[in-house]
């Protein structure tokens, strides 16, 4: 099949799905049950004990930005740190955002106001909560300085879900030291692997995506996530059908008329 | 007034997101030059962002020096840095500085890289700090399975004879298991890049409505 063509039928597939996966869950709540995410599930206690401890959450999506590849994730980030922020903002001590990425500045103070917003407190809300450091050429500088920020700034838990690379070692090893809770994530693999080794609850791969689902309670997220599910569902079926077709004669000539009787040819 | 500007703000944003995925999955020529014209808009959009973060840094480290905050010492050695860098930079595109290689560049390959390539070194300190957190915070099948998996593949790297056959397995697990898994983790973060995508595109996220 011609990718153009695959591409068009996924956008509309994942388009039709959220739309009908909306008006679905909206009529019925829980249609659709979602499985458990230990993260999710601790990072509210997480976020109520920094709040006791009268010390700030730290929340960094790495180089995570918009405009290029990784415009989505940022989206995405930004949910989850705008749920976090939220309850964070009940308490005395504001949390904080970090990023490597200059384009994520502008999302990020508008995620901090907002969360502040939403809960009547935006006189609380400081723009230097959103703090920039330079990544340098593998990120090792910006992760040096959050070493560093840590400590300096008495963390009592960090989110860390975006784009890190190994570097996320060094500033996971920094807040292990100073016993600081840690959730982390990201989409490169490099940076997986730490995150699954060193944080307290490791959220993996497209499980970042769907903080907006299981922190909050619309349907349109929820819709979304049903729609991965099926997406996923489709391409194991796939990837079933097709490895089966590369071993067995009879499956590929099957698969070769069905396609041939789809596109109304033969 | 306000909501009437969030709704215009709503409907430019997802006009030109939609007006550019056409453009980019149809390829149709009349679509192709506009959607090459937004992208290069990103492009200067960005450039402006880069000013955001320089003042981003100066007005957080500032403020810290100021209010002698905890760490201001640190925060005063980067104004400094930056602001020297600046000003370097000024002065040689202005042509007051012409040492060759520039200043800027032997700050950058002599300073910045060399402590960059330090701490590099000390990821590998970090990595096996983490190899034993995983155990002792949770010894589970999977958190034995990585170290099992990690102690091959290190074992494994080594140049020893009597190792062969640890190399091999080493090579087997890199060939299949670890690439099946990696396939299948990046295969799930493009699904939901295209979801999250298609929710954004259609103005079903919050930030459209706050």
């Amino acid at each position: 099949m011609e990718a153009r063509l695959l591409t068009i039928l996924i956008l509309v597939l994942a388009f039709a799905a959220i739309t009908i996966g909306t008006q679905v869950i909206r009529r019925r709540r829980n249609a659709f049950p979602v499985r458990a995410i230990r993260a999710y599930e601790a990072l509210i206690p997480m976020v109520g004990a920094a709040i006791e401890a009268n010390r700030p959450v730290h929340m960094s999506a790495g180089s995570a930005g918009l405009g290029g590849e990784s415009t989505v994730l940022a989206l995405a980030n930004a949910e989850l740190f705008y749920r976090v922020a939220q309850q964070a903002a009940i308490g005395a001590t504001s949390p904080y955002i970090t990023t490597s990425d200059t384009t994520a500045l502008p999302l990020a103070y508008d995620t901090l106001r907002r969360a502040y917003q939403s809960r009547g407190r935006i006189q609380n809300y400081r723009s230097n909560s959103v703090r920039w450091y330079p990544a340098g050429p593998r990120s090792l500088a910006f992760a040096a300085l959050l070493t560093t920020s840590l400590g300096v700034n008495n963390v009592h838990s960090n989110v860390l879900v975006g784009s890190f690379g190994p570097e996320l070692a060094l500033i996971a090893e920094a807040a292990a030291r100073r016993d600081q809770a840690l959730i982390a994530a990201s989409d490169q693999l490099e940076g997986q692997a730490v995150a699954y080794a060193m944080s307290d609850q490791p959220l993996i791969g497209e499980e970042i995506f769907a903080a907006g689902a299981y922190l909050g309670d619309e349907a349109s997220y929820r819709a979304a996530l049903v729609t991965q599910d099926l997406l996923r569902w489709l391409l194991i079926v796939g990837l079933v059908v097709s490895a089966l077709a590369s071993v067995n004669p009879d499956v590929r000539e099957f698969l070769g008329n069905l396609l041939g009787t789809l596109a109304g040819g033969r | 007034m306000g909501r009437l500007l969030a709704v215009l703000a709503t409907a430019i944003a997802i006009g030109f997101g939609l007006f550019t995925l056409f453009g980019l999955v149809t390829d149709h020529p009349v679509l192709a030059g506009p959607t090459q014209f937004f992208l290069q808009l990103v492009s200067i959009t960005i450039a402006v962002t880069i000013i955001i973060g320089i003042f981003n840094l100066l007005t957080v480290h500032g403020g810290r020096v100021r209010r002698r905050g905890p760490g201001w010492g640190y925060s005063l050695i980067l104004v400094i840095s930056t602001l020297l860098i600046i000003l370097l930079t000024i002065l040689e595109r202005a042509g007051v500085l012409n040492s060759s290689p520039a200043l800027t560049t032997i700050l950058l390959e002599q300073v910045q890289v060399a402590i960059e390539s330090s701490l590099a070194g000390l990821l590998l300190f970090a990595l096996v700090y983490g190899a034993y957190r995983t155990l002792r915070k949770r010894v589970s099948g999977w958190g034995l399975l990585f170290i099992v998996v990690l102690l091959v593949m290190l074992a494994g790297a080594l140049p020893l004879a009597n190792l062969a056959p640890v190399a091999a397995l080493r090579d087997w697990l890199m060939t299949v298991p670890v690439s099946a898994g990696a396939r299948g983790i990046l295969l799930g973060i493009a699904l939901a890049t295209v979801v999250t995508g298609i929710r954004v595109l259609i103005g079903q996220d919050r930030s459209y409505r706050e």
